[in-house]
């Protein structure tokens, strides 16, 4: 797999931001004449909102673009390290950390936080030290490995009680496990040769809902809304997916309670697309069930697998279009300049000559 | 002569059947209403250069990168890169320019909200994806530190943990540029 799509993408990135930027600028420049017809105005606005809402979609398109090349780059070398008997296809629970042995010899010390991992989200720090999770003291020989063996024990999505010693102070933090991306191979009909392999997680999401805007709510917004808690929908998915309505308030996916709208995202992402699910959600101030279906991907068979030897080169798909350039007011007609007096004359007298 | 006559009457008909607005000039008032669009002409014509000069800037980059080896290259497997490093291992402080820029970046992930004030739920799968592919590899990176893995070994899977942390940047910098368009 080349790295030359990432770039191309990348550059796609940067013309779409660019494009964001330039539109904002227009409206802000475009000091509303007191002669302009106030219509005119609200076209040429839309116009603008509009060509913003596009470029948007194309920084979306092609950040997407990114993560989906890039997962598919590194899978092969996560592959090769991957204990299948031992990991499973599915993946097990992480929290997100690198570790390594003390000098000590009492605890695991972090190396690295993940980015935006449980750990992360938790408190966890560079340079922390592990000395217990879920109430086991982690001492003697091998630390870290014995961090990982107590969290072979533990499953996605539940909650690991974590001690660390901070400066020589010890504190206790709680972090959400997640399971590992696992693999998943899809067949696409309009895909020479046939077998795609496709992100497991969060990339399974695709079609209107990826248009879909959620907020968290603040105390202020939620008392407006109705509702203390729960994620406020900015923009429903256009085609009525998920049911879902402008204004609504997502109070719980099958029973979990989004705290962000990242954590809402990430529990739609734990669904496969065509899955049933019901939403708890507060509209104009009425709580009510929806239940309703994740967007199917268009004709596609999934096939679990783990065996390397199935990945294919993916032919790239179609990079999103640039954005048409804006339409040019046309610049003001120059007045014709008046007749000179006698002219009709000279004319008929060349004419006659 | 007779000829000629004729095709002046023809010339006059046509004049005459032509749209009054088009050979009409406007008053001053008219003229004054169209020269105050001009400034939002101008804007436009402003931010046209701005994306015209974007691209420009983007194709050079992309040019420059292919010229340089970043291109198209044949992928190899996993097994062979670590062969390879097996044979000539890297010293532990020497960092490839992508592991140098990865923790200049986690810095800068570091100091960013959690998530934008409003999330796009397509651009936070694709953050949400990277974050995963990185958390596993630094789950990777544990087990093989604790099998005490020889350091090519780590130093494939550093590698591949730097070349995602850039990736994330890159797209929690278009979530960024996206919100403040917002």
């Amino acid at each position: 797999m080349s790295r030359c799509p990432l770039i191309l993408t990348w550059s796609l990135v940067l013309m779409a931001g660019a494009a964001a930027v330039s539109c904002r600028p227009t409206i802000a420049l475009a000091d509303p004449p007191a002669a302009k017809d106030s219509a005119d105005r609200a076209a040429d606005e839309a116009k603008l909102d509009e060509q913003l809402e596009a470029a948007r979609k194309q920084l979306d398109a092609a950040a997407r673009q990114v993560a989906e090349l890039t997962a598919q780059l590194s899978r092969p070398v996560i592959e090769s390290f991957t204990d299948w008997d031992m990991d499973g296809m599915h993946g097990r629970a992480i929290i997100g950390v690198q570790l390594e042995a003390t000098t000590g010899g009492q605890g695991a010390r972090v190396r690295e936080v993940s980015p935006g991992g449980p750990a992360a989200e938790a408190g966890i720090r560079t340079g922390d030290v592990i000395v217990a999770v879920n109430g086991t003291e982690v001492k003697g020989e091998n630390p870290a490995r014995q961090v990982m063996r107590l969290m072979r024990g533990v499953k996605p999505d539940s909650k690991v009680s974590v001690r660390v010693l901070h400066d020589g102070t010890s504190h206790d933090f709680t972090v959400v496990a997640r399971a590992a991306p696992g693999y998943f191979f899809a067949e696409f009909p309009n895909f020479s040769p046939g077998l795609m392999p496709e992100a497991h997680g969060p990339l399974l999401l695709h079609g209107s809902v990826m248009d879909m805007e959620l907020a968290t709510l603040t105390p202020q917004l939620g008392r407006y809304f109705g509702s203390d808690k729960g994620v406020l929908v900015v923009r429903a998915p256009a085609d009525g997916a998920l049911k879902l309505e402008d204004g609504d308030v997502i109070l719980a996916i099958d029973g979990r309670q989004p705290e962000s709208g990242s954590h809402a995202t990430r529990i739609l992402a734990s669904y496969q697309p065509g899955e049933k699910l019901t939403l708890r959600i507060v509209r104009m101030h009425k709580t009510l069930d929806v239940e309703t279906t994740l967007p199917a991907r268009a004709a596609h068979k999934h096939v679990a697998t783990g065996e390397s030897h199935l990945h294919r080169v993916v032919p790239m798909p179609p990079l999103p279009q640039v954005m048409p350039l804006p339409q040019v007011a046309p610049l003001p007609p120059v007045a014709p300049l008046p007749p000179v007096p006698g002219a009709d004359k000279t004319m008929a007298l060349r004419d006659q000559a | 002569m007779h000829t000629e006559l004729e095709h002046s009457r023809c010339v006059a008909r046509l004049l005459r059947e032509l749209p009054d607005d088009a050979g009409r000039p406007y008053d001053w008032h008219e003229f004054q209403r169209r020269a105050q669009g001009a400034p939002a002409a101008a804007a436009r014509v402003a931010g046209v250069r701005a994306l015209a000069a974007a691209i420009v800037i983007a194709l050079a980059v992309l040019a420059t990168a292919i010229r340089l080896g970043a291109g198209p290259r044949p992928p190899h497997p996993p097994a062979a890169t670590v062969a390879a490093d097996t044979a000539a291992p890297a010293a532990a402080g020497d960092a490839s320019p992508a592991e140098r820029d990865a923790a200049a970046a986690q810095y800068w992930l570091e100091r960013l909200p959690r998530e934008p004030a409003v999330v796009r739920v397509g651009t936070r799968a694709a953050v949400e994806t990277l974050e995963d592919h990185i958390a596993q590899v630094d789950d990777l990176l544990t087990t093989e530190r604790a099998g005490s893995a020889p350091a090519a070994r780590l130093r494939v899977l550093q590698r591949e943990r730097a070349q995602l942390v850039n990736s994330l940047v890159q797209v929690r910098y278009a979530e960024t540029l996206a919100d403040a368009t917002r």
